[in-house]
């Protein structure tokens, strides 16, 4: 490479970004046509950065809000929606297996489980729980409370588990209803405070 | 863009939006519009384009704020959600091949100089060029996300980058940029 050339406006941008070739460094370092371009090229950097900011025209939270509202109730309402679908269907065959004998006694249980977790799920609806204000630490509680309530869900939508282990799918019923009571717990005791 | 929320303010509101509270996913909304609106503006061609942006990306926040860690920078993120619904209209105006024309106009424009200020020449240079030098200047992207945001190479991005500097200097005159 000629020492004799100045630096093109690529070489120069890549030594400003602090990825210069050592030719390219050194050339800057004693050419001075080349050491003013780099200092343009910094103060243009300078200037696009102090460019004021936008103000958008229109407000747009009222769309944004309304389409969380939207998202909010059919991530509920599908993964809900599911696991109601495989129970209902689980609760079907029991139904045609047992139609002539009594009920096994893990099928008992089973079947108080969801009970159980569809009265529990119904207290939790009945609060209106997307329509609270939440304290940091009570939203930490639900969002942590949420996650494991969808990764129950999902164990539950996957009818390998019906079929393999009937055991922990009984104990993933009582789980679900364990998590549904605690998040009542949380949205009452926020209603009380805040009186509602 | 420095973040404008402390990362333990951040994580709050967050953990409380993802709890389904809206008045936290607002404060999250008010404290990043300006900034996602200003980005949209720069790598848009126009007000219009950038509003439709910043829906987008607040829309995508909803959706996948659990995929938030809680670890980096939210702006960082949204900022990421932003380019993306951004630069996302690239690809689609790139089906219907508009870009030749717009490049054509800017090169029957460059021969002449100009004293503009560092605004007007930004907003002349094409749609591309503009997001490069905004991403890479400004925002501090690094080449190399420029080319995976934009589905382009990382010497597609260096090259833009200097020719959108070498337009400037002609559109800026010595010492107008100051």
């Amino acid at each position: 490479m000629s020492a004799t050339r100045h630096g093109t406006v690529d070489e120069l941008l890549a030594v400003r970004d602090g990825e210069g070739s050592g030719w390219a460094r050194e050339h800057v370092a004693t050419c001075r046509a080349c050491a003013a371009e780099l200092q343009r090229l910094e103060q243009v950097r300078a200037g696009l950065r102090a460019l004021p900011a936008f103000a958008p025209p229109r407000d747009a939270w009222p769309v944004v809000l309304e389409a969380a509202r939207r998202e909010r109730r059919r991530r509920r309402f599908s993964t809900w929606s599911g696991v109601a679908a495989v129970a209902a269907a689980v609760v079907i065959g029991f139904a045609v297996l047992h139609r002539h004998a009594s009920p096994a006694p893990e099928d008992v249980a089973l079947q108080q489980a969801m009970a159980e977790s569809a009265a529990m799920e119904q207290m939790f609806e009945s609060l209106h729980p997307d329509r609270r204000a939440l304290s940091g630490q009570a939203a930490s509680v639900v969002a942590d409370l949420e996650d494991q309530l969808a990764q129950v869900d999902a164990a539950l939508n996957d009818t390998a588990n019906w079929r393999g282990a009937p055991d922990r799918v009984a104990g993933l019923w009582k789980q679900r209803a364990g998590l549904l009571s605690a998040l009542v717990d949380v949205h009452e005791t926020r209603a009380s405070v805040a009186g509602l | 863009m420095a973040d404008t929320l402390p990362l333990a303010e951040a994580r709050s509101l967050v953990a409380r939006a993802r709890a389904g509270d809206f008045a936290a996913l607002e404060q999250l909304y008010r404290a990043y519009e300006r900034p996602v609106y200003t980005l949209a503006r720069r790598l848009t061609r126009g007000a219009d384009d950038a509003e439709d942006v910043l829906q987008e990306t607040f829309l995508e926040v909803c959706r996948s704020l659990k995929q938030w860690r809680g670890e980096g920078s939210l702006w960082g993120w949204i900022r990421t959600i932003a380019a993306s619904k951004a630069l996302m209209r690239y690809r689609r105006e790139k089906l219907r091949a508009w870009e030749p024309l717009e490049d054509d106009v800017a090169r029957q424009a460059e021969d002449v100089p100009l004293q503009m200020d560092l605004e007007a020449a930004l907003a002349r240079l094409p749609e591309r060029s503009r997001a490069v030098v905004w991403l890479h200047d400004v925002e501090g992207y690094t080449h190399e996300e420029i080319a995976e945001l934009m589905g382009m190479t990382t010497s597609f991005s260096k090259s833009q980058l200097a020719r959108a500097h070498e337009r400037l200097r002609r559109w800026l005159g010595a010492g107008a940029e100051q």
